[in-house]
């Protein structure tokens, strides 16, 4: 079967399809029938990028989710009563749950097109009234969108027919249809414009802020209708950037940026964490369950329980924030405060210089603080480690545009790896304490011994676990500091 | 894949009729069907209104120069596929002969297309010849057209004896009464002093009905264009039979 589709904002008549086609075949034509289709894919469009095209339809008989890939159809399965956005492990299990649960993962499907169409069937008959071809006329009906679309069902043995009537619609303008296609993902990290090492550093600043904001803005619906975990996650992660590239370029930007904005979004930034927190021990949950070797997974309902519990009373406190006028202000005037720093016209740091210093001096503590760090070091000493290391990485992003590719991302995959670590050294630290504190909690409602005997067991695992990495640290860090490495970070901070 | 093949040596018994009507009930049920018709005349070819013609005739496919599968064509009905007639079938016995396992080679194209269908129905031209001999071994079921006639049922002594002397695996016959005229007296006769030969004989009679004659102007099975009638529903108890 091939797609053929009208230009984009034409909308040809079917009368017209038709009429072309009756010049080389006799058409029966099949009674029209509307069809309403919702488009769904996560916010990110996971599942356009797989290729995959999901819709559900109203038929008389019940919803309908059809799976097409490049147009064709693939699998479907009957819903009732679908409420989006909703993660794919919601749908009936069988092929299209698989199929779209491992494009879509840890993302919510939502609607993001819905449309109306009237189709209709036609067989194109030879003169000795044998069917040659079907052809679909698919019309979305007035206001509803969508482009007029021929599909050409080829038969066996009757290719050539086939072809003639691919030709005759596309002599009207159709073209085929490779996929669907994508609206394209906007990414907080991308600059406006190309900026060279001798642009004003505040005029790189400016558009990577720029960028961080507009992804903060994009995530936030989803945040506030709890789509899915992922949409927090962004807003954190571009907060997070935003923070970072505030410090690290300090020596460039106006002193009201140290003492206002600073503060401003470390407020936004700790508005989120505990939300943040609880979904990340709620996804990990069933990992954690599968450490079990004494208890019974099933003791884990109780920690379940109490973790929805918790998230559910402290979503309500960040959904006050982001609700709030104090909210609403801070991106307002900080939407002003940026458009003020691209026109301010400080030539001084060029973007190279401050992208230099900046990447020099984060390398340099990366190397002293892990340098200090021995055996005896406290968990405190590699949690700053981490810090330092997350520093250098933003860096290493925020100047991207005046820096030689290859060799970011080759320094971007050695720090990777000492990062790793750390994480899994930190996190395992976190989790052992918050585990402790859960249990503190949930003992006081009258939790049952096991549920809390079972937290106990992932603390043990958490711990052995925590110094795995830390016997991996001294490996990582050699190997981070590790002469081609090394020069590799100097050549990018500017050295010859 | 279950191959059935409508068989007699006799011509104008009604094979190509239940053939065909078999076959659209087969694809109604959403079995993907198959016929393959063999015989030049391409009576079954004509009534699906496709053109009788293979590229390179049944030497190309016999040589195997082309595949079978090229040669498909889809009908106007879901899940059923003809490979059609070609007028070179006429000397399909010369380029079997010319193969080197000559009695098995259509069991050995009807290989290729063994993922493709759940069942395939032979339409045979009335002869004894090394195409019947092919078919003897690629079918599973030969299913046998009678008319109740005395003429006719000694010929049914001589099918049975072909196939009985036929060398390697032999198909079940499965003979079954076709145009029978209930009010004549000597087609009940007929059919109850019938000398069955160890063949198996379905209870299914299929009886002279003039609409199974108009498939040739309707150009299409009865059981599509009159599903309804007591042809339909003869065909569709008689499929029930040997399907
Ligand atoms: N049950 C029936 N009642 C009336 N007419 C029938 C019946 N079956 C077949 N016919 C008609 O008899 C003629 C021969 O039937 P058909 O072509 O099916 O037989 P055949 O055995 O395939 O013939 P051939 O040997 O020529 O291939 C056709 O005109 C057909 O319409
Ligand atoms: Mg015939």
């Amino acid at each position: 079967m091939s797609v053929l589709q009208a230009a984009d904002g034409a909308l040809p008549d079917a009368r017209v399809i038709l009429d072309t086609l009756a010049a080389d075949f006799a058409l029966d034509v099949g009674p029209a029938r509307v069809v309403r289709r919702t488009l769904l894919d996560t916010f990110d469009h996971r599942l356009c990028a797989a290729g995959l095209t999901l819709t559900q339809h109203g038929e008389p008989s019940g919803e309908q989710l059809v799976l097409r890939r490049a147009g064709r159809p693939v699998t479907c399965a009957a819903v009732g009563g679908a409420r989006w956005p909703a993660l794919a492990a919601a749908l009936p299990s069988g092929p299209l749950r698989d199929a779209v649960g491992a494009a879509s993962g840890i993302r919510a499907l939502m609607v993001v097109g819905d449309e109306r169409r009237r189709q209709r069937r036609v067989d194109l008959r030879d003169q000795d009234a044998k069917i040659v071809a079907r052809v679909d006329v698919d019309v979305p009906t007035a206001g509803s969108g969508g482009a007029v679309q021929v599909r050409v069902h080829a038969l066996t043995g009757y290719s050539r027919q086939a072809r003639r009537v691919t030709a005759l619609v596309t002599g009207l303008g159709f073209r085929p249809v490779t996929g669907e296609q994508c609206a394209p993902v906007t990414r907080g990290t991308s600059a406006a414009e190309p900026i060279g090492r001798d642009a004003p550093a505040v005029l790189l600043l400016a558009g990577v802020l720029g960028g961080f904001v507009t992804a903060m803005r994009e995530n936030l619906p989803g945040v506030l209708d709890d789509v899915d975990t992922e949409f927090l996650h962004d807003v954190r992660v571009a907060v997070r950037r935003t923070r970072s590239t505030l410090k690290l370029a300090r020596p460039a930007l106006p002193e009201t940026m140290r003492t206002r904005w600073e503060p401003a979004f470390k407020w936004l930034g700790d508005l989120t964490t505990p939300v943040r927190d609880l979904d990340v021990y709620l996804l990990d949950l069933p990992t954690m369950a599968q450490w079990l070797v004494a208890a019974d997974a099933a003791d884990l309902t109780h920690l379940d329980e109490h973790l929805r519990r918790s998230r559910a009373v402290q979503r309500r406190t960040l959904v006050r924030g982001l609700r709030s006028a104090r909210f609403e202000r801070l991106l307002e005037q900080w939407d002003q405060t940026l458009a003020e720093l691209a026109q301010s016209c400080a030539a001084r740091p060029t973007a190279g210089e401050l992208s230099d210093a900046s990447i020099g001096r984060a390398h340099r503590k990366v190397v002293r603080a892990g340098a200090a760090i021995t055996v005896d070091s406290p968990a405190q000493s590699l949690h700053t480690l981490r810090k330092r290391c997350k520093e250098l990485r933003y860096a290493l992003e925020v100047f991207a545009p005046v820096t030689d590719k290859p060799a970011r991302k080759a320094a971007l995959a050695d720090l990777k790896g000492l990062q790793d670590v750390l994480g899994r050294f930190q996190d395992c630290e976190v989790q052992r304490e918050a585990l402790r504190e859960f249990a503190h909690e949930m003992m006081t409602d009258g939790t049952p011994a096991q549920a809390v005997l079972a937290m106990g067991e992932l603390i043990g695992h958490l711990d052995t676990e925590q110094q795995q990495a830390r016997e991996r640290f001294d490996g990582a860090f050699a190997q981070f500091t590790r002469a081609s490495s090394a020069r590799r970070l100097r050549r990018l901070a500017g050295a010859r | 894949m279950k191959v059935l093949a409508t068989y007699n040596i006799k011509g104008g018994v009604g094979k190509t009729s239940t053939a065909v009507n078999l076959a659209h009930l087969s694809a109604r049920e959403g079995r993907r069907t198959l016929v393959w018709d063999l015989d030049p005349q391409g009576a079954a070819t004509f009534i699906f209104r496709v053109r009788p013609r293979v590229k390179g005739g049944g030497h190309a496919l016999v040589s195997r120069e082309r595949p079978l599968s090229a040669a498909l064509k889809a009908t106007d009905f879901e899940n059923l596929d003809l490979l059609p007639a070609d007028f070179s079938y006429r000397n399909m016995d010369l380029d079997l002969d010319d193969t080197k396992r000559r009695t098995k080679q259509l069991d050995r194209l009807l290989d290729s297309v063994a993922d493709d269908y759940d069942v395939v129905f032979l339409d045979c031209p009335p002869s004894v010849s090394l195409v019947s001999e092919n078919v003897l071994h690629a079918a599973d079921t030969l299913l046998v057209p009678l008319i109740p006639a005395t003429l006719s049922l000694r010929t049914f002594d001589q099918l049975t004896q072909f196939v009985a002397d036929a060398p390697g695996k032999s198909p079940q016959v499965v003979a079954f009464f076709s145009m029978a005229d209930r009010r004549k007296r000597l087609h009940r006769e007929v059919i109850e002093a019938m000398p069955r030969n160890g063949a198996r004989v379905a209870e299914t009679v299929v009886p002279a009905l003039s609409i199974i004659e108009q498939m040739a102007e309707r150009r299409a099975p009865v059981t599509a264009f009159a599903p309804t009638s007591r042809a339909a529903q003869c065909y569709e108890q008689l499929w029930a039979e040997v399907g």
